[in-house]
């Protein structure tokens, strides 16, 4: 069987489970005419000037979020790229991936912390409405966009640089001749990336942006779910959020050019340091402010908190047992499927089918975007009559997790893998290097650092999940923002700043851990 | 081969007994709300001591919250594992009794310290309360005596409160604002609008954003104040007494009709009325017991205020009327 077979044949596995997992709990949701008291209402709602009213919103606000997120992180990251050097850089970014993590009520506590009204730069009830939305948002995606766009940088050949320095060429130049088509590469798949997560964004939404003004597709899935319990528009919405989301990224990826791969064999590609470094210095102290400050805050209330008594519960180290392996199960099967799909999309756009590599590398993006309460209810409905559902809940949990940290993977590992793929795929073959060979020898060693990354991400994402935790529900222990939840509903606020802070904590550790493990020792 | 087979039959045994040790200990499963079971909310607590008379393997699933129980168990209809549903309200219990998935439970309510006597054939009340904006007396002097000042006084308090179509508390005050205002609840609602910080999901954003200084008021229960008091040895916290009455919430559970073990839910249910359960409430739940005399709750509560008239809306008259009503506020409110 040749390669591309193989490829083909994992991918397909890899996206008959995902259109299984996406699309049967829907069939599961449309089909409940045998449910006491249910009648479906009118399908024709979503035409209703609330459910336009809605779709206007989330659109408006999910675009300037992305723009405002993305936009300066490009700006971010090529500084940080160009200072390799950078004191204290490797923590920064380590830093930069725990926003990540947090439960959107503790984000919004931490923004509120900074920008409201007894805040360090108290921008008073105008925080509430867009701004509050943006500022959330961007402290949400601008460092994920950031470490996303970082490794573009290490793809620009050294050559390359020594070639613009004897040309002479000015910073401009260097951007528009080097650069930009590196960033371009990946942009495209951030954009929607980022444009996905702040289109699904609720709770942050609702809270900073002062009232039902502020109403997202999301939100109006879960009340059609939860509030009027009507499964059916539950899922036209879901489906009209899914086809936003798939028009969205039809034009994103008109904007991506897939550079032509050089065949090098130059492993360092640690770019000359750049001489004007003042500009670049500021953007890294601005950006590190900007995205510490909440994180600050945050460390400031759990130190003031009842540290001992939370730390001092054995049901706290159950619940980080549980996080842990929630987060780490998640991401092997994410990073799992995302490795089988990149293969595949590789191997076309090498011989030329990038159309069908697009299509790929969207199909497992997009799921995100089908809210995990749609998901979840459909399985409920279908499992319940033959299996024991509580028996179900950690294998459930974590495979809506691996799906939802599925984008994150072939964010993080799809343009490495491509170019990899592109240098090395020939020689292999005249090699007959293959199957686990070629794993270990050749894609391990040049492809660890981006796995590291995936792992990171998808390992963060899962930890930090509550939508999908609290639906099902756990006769035992929960998860860290479960208990953060549980606290913060029970009045014990500064308990749950300390909970929070030690699931900060943990994601960091899990954070370094992984990349140092998978990635290897050099620093992003 | 032996090994295997030894293995093989051992490990069968070793099901077949523990299938005997269930089948010796029924299991009552319960869903109920999130801080219900976590382990400093009632359950743990509730289980050991029924666990202690019943014989029983007492299981607590603890979902989000009474919509998501009655949701649940809509859609796993008869397959459920559910024997209880404990948690759900008074602004649920007419799309609960629709649903006919509930059994009559057939007990009596002996003692009640209820404000209007019960009378329900398939609920059972274990707690109620009533909402309550709630303020920090050093940043507030002298909040409004009444939801219409509240209203009126331009010049009032800013506010936080939840949104009726996530958050319980958020239905709560549009019911209690309709039953005050009546068909002027829009005009009120444009009045209020003004002063409210945000509407957010869930009581626990708006209760965290108060604390944190962000608005003089928030949108709770008269009882919160006793947490603070007693938890945290905190007085500065009160809830405004209003002249036209406290919206009330009554919580209540029911059993489930499928269930296999109906006798030992309606001995849950008896136990949830007896003192013991009752005395566990106040300290865990931060409501009042069902059935328990004033007299009769840990001290810190008789510095609550006590709301006077209890306001309800008929739940027939919620079922349906919410969604025309939630759909005049998102209008309203959405100016």
């Amino acid at each position: 069987m040749s390669g591309l077979n193989s490829r083909a044949i994992a991918a397909g596995l890899v996206l008959a489970v995902l259109a299984l997992i996406v699309l049967a709990p829907m069939a599961g949701l449309l089909n409940l005419s045998g449910i006491p008291g249910y009648e479906p209402g009118d399908l024709r709602f979503w035409q209703s000037a609330y459910i336009r009213r809605v779709l206007f919103f989330s659109f408006w606000q999910a675009l300037l979020s992305t723009l405002c997120s993305v936009l300066p992180a490009i700006l971010v990251a090529r500084a940080f790229a160009l200072l390799p050097d950078f004191p204290l850089r490797g923590l920064l970014l380590r830093l930069f991936a725990l926003p990540l993590v947090v439960p959107a009520v503790v984000a919004v506590m931490g923004v509120v912390s900074v920008y409201g009204s007894g805040g360090w730069i108290p921008l008073g009830r105008s925080l509430y409405g867009l701004n509050g939305i943006l500022l959330a948002h961007v402290f949400f995606n601008l460092p994920l966009a950031v470490r996303l766009l970082l490794p573009q940088w290490q793809t620009i050949p050294q050559h390359h640089w020594q070639l613009g320095e004897q040309l002479g060429m000015n910073a401009w130049q260097r951007w528009r001749f080097l650069e930009w088509p590196a960033v371009r590469e990946a942009l495209p798949g951030v954009l929607l990336l980022v444009f996905m997560l702040c289109l699904t964004s609720f709770a942050v939404v609702l809270t900073l942006g002062g009232g039902p003004k502020s109403t997202t597709l999301e939100v109006a899935i879960y009340q059609s779910l939860r509030f009027d319990f009507d499964p059916a528009q539950a899922v036209v919405l879901a489906l009209l959020q899914l086809s936003i989301c798939t028009l969205v990224a039809i034009l994103t990826l008109k904007l991506q050019r897939l550079p032509e791969v050089e065949i090098t064999l130059t492993s360092d590609l640690k770019p000359v340091t750049i001489r004007q470094n003042s500009l670049n210095i500021m953007l890294i102290l601005v950006a590190g402010v900007f995205v510490g400050m909440p994180l600050l805050s945050m460390l400031i209330d759990a130190f003031a908190g009842p540290l001992w008594q939370v730390i001092g519960n054995t049901t706290l180290w159950q619940s980080i047992g549980n996080t842990l392996f929630i987060g780490l199960s998640a991401a092997v099967f994410s990073v799992g499927a995302g490795w089988f799909l990149l293969q595949y999309s590789a191997s076309l756009s090498l011989t030329g089918k990038t159309g069908k590599a697009r299509l790929l590398d969207l199909a497992g993006s997009i799921v995100y975007v089908v809210p995990p309460l749609v998901i979840g209810s459909g399985m409920f409905v279908l499992l319940s009559p033959h299996v024991d559902v509580f028996a179900w809940v950690y294998p459930i949990v974590i495979t809506i997790n691996a799906l939802m940290g599925l984008p994150f993977v072939i964010r993080s590992l799809g343009p490495a893998l491509r170019q990899n793929h592109a240098r090395y795929h020939y020689l292999c073959q005249s090699l007959s290097l293959q199957g686990w060979n070629r794993f270990r020898y050749l894609e391990w060693p040049l492809l660890r650092r981006p796995l590291g990354l995936a792992a990171a991400l998808a390992t963060a994402l899962a930890m930090g999940d509550l939508g999908v935790i609290a639906l099902f529900g756990t006769p035992h222990t929960a998860t860290l923002p479960l208990l953060i939840y549980q606290q913060l509903g029970a009045y014990m606020i500064p308990q749950a700043t300390v909970t929070a802070l030690l699931l900060l904590l943990l994601s960091l550790t899990v954070f370094w851990g992984l990349e140092r493990v998978i990635g290897g020792k050099a620093d992003a | 081969m032996h090994k295997v087979f030894r293995l093989f039959s051992s490990t069968a045994l070793a099901l077949l007994l523990s299938f005997a040790v269930q089948a010796a200990t029924p299991t009552l499963v319960i869903y109920t709300y999130d801080s219900f079971t976590s382990e400093w909310g009632p359950g743990p607590l509730v289980k050991a001591a029924f666990e202690a008379q019943c014989a029983c393997n007492l299981e607590l699933v603890g979902l989000e919250d009474g919509v998501s129980m009655l949701n649940r168990l809509k859609l796993e209809g008869s397959n459920s594992r559910a024997d209880l549903l404990l948690g759900i309200d008074t602004s649920l219990t007419a799309e609960a009794r629709a649903s006919g998935l509930f059994a009559p439970h057939r007990l009596t309510m002996k003692k009640s310290s209820l404000p209007e006597p019960w009378q329900d054939d398939l609920f059972l009340p274990y707690d109620y309360g009533y909402f309550a904006f709630v303020y920090n007396k050093e940043r507030l002097g002298s909040p409004p005596s009444s939801l219409r000042q509240l209203v009126e006084d331009e010049q009032g308090p800013s506010i936080l409160v939840q949104d009726p179509r996530t958050s319980t508390p958020g239905l709560g005050l549009l019911l209690w604002v309709k039953k005050v205002f009546g068909d002027e609840s829009d005009q009120a609602w444009a009045r209020l609008s003004k002063r409210i910080v945000t509407v957010s999901k869930g009581w626990s954003e708006a209760y965290g954003l108060f604390l944190k200084g962000e608005a003089d008021m928030v949108l709770s229960y008269t009882t919160s104040p006793a947490y603070h008091l007693i938890a945290e040895q905190d007085a500065r916290f009160a809830a405004a007494r209003f002249s036209e009455g406290h919206y009330q919430q009554i919580e209540v559970a029911g059993m489930v009709r499928s269930s296999q073990q109906q006798q030992l839910a309606r001995d849950f249910l008896e136990f949830m009325l007896s003192d013991n359960f009752q005395s566990i409430i106040p300290t865990t739940n931060w409501m009042y017991p069902a059935t328990l005399a004033r007299s009769e709750l840990p001290a810190g509560f008789e510095q609550l205020i006590e709301p006077s008239p209890a306001l309800l809306l008929d739940e027939q008259l919620v079922a349906s009327k919410r969604k025309a009503w939630v759909e005049d506020w998102l209008e309203v409110m959405s100016q």
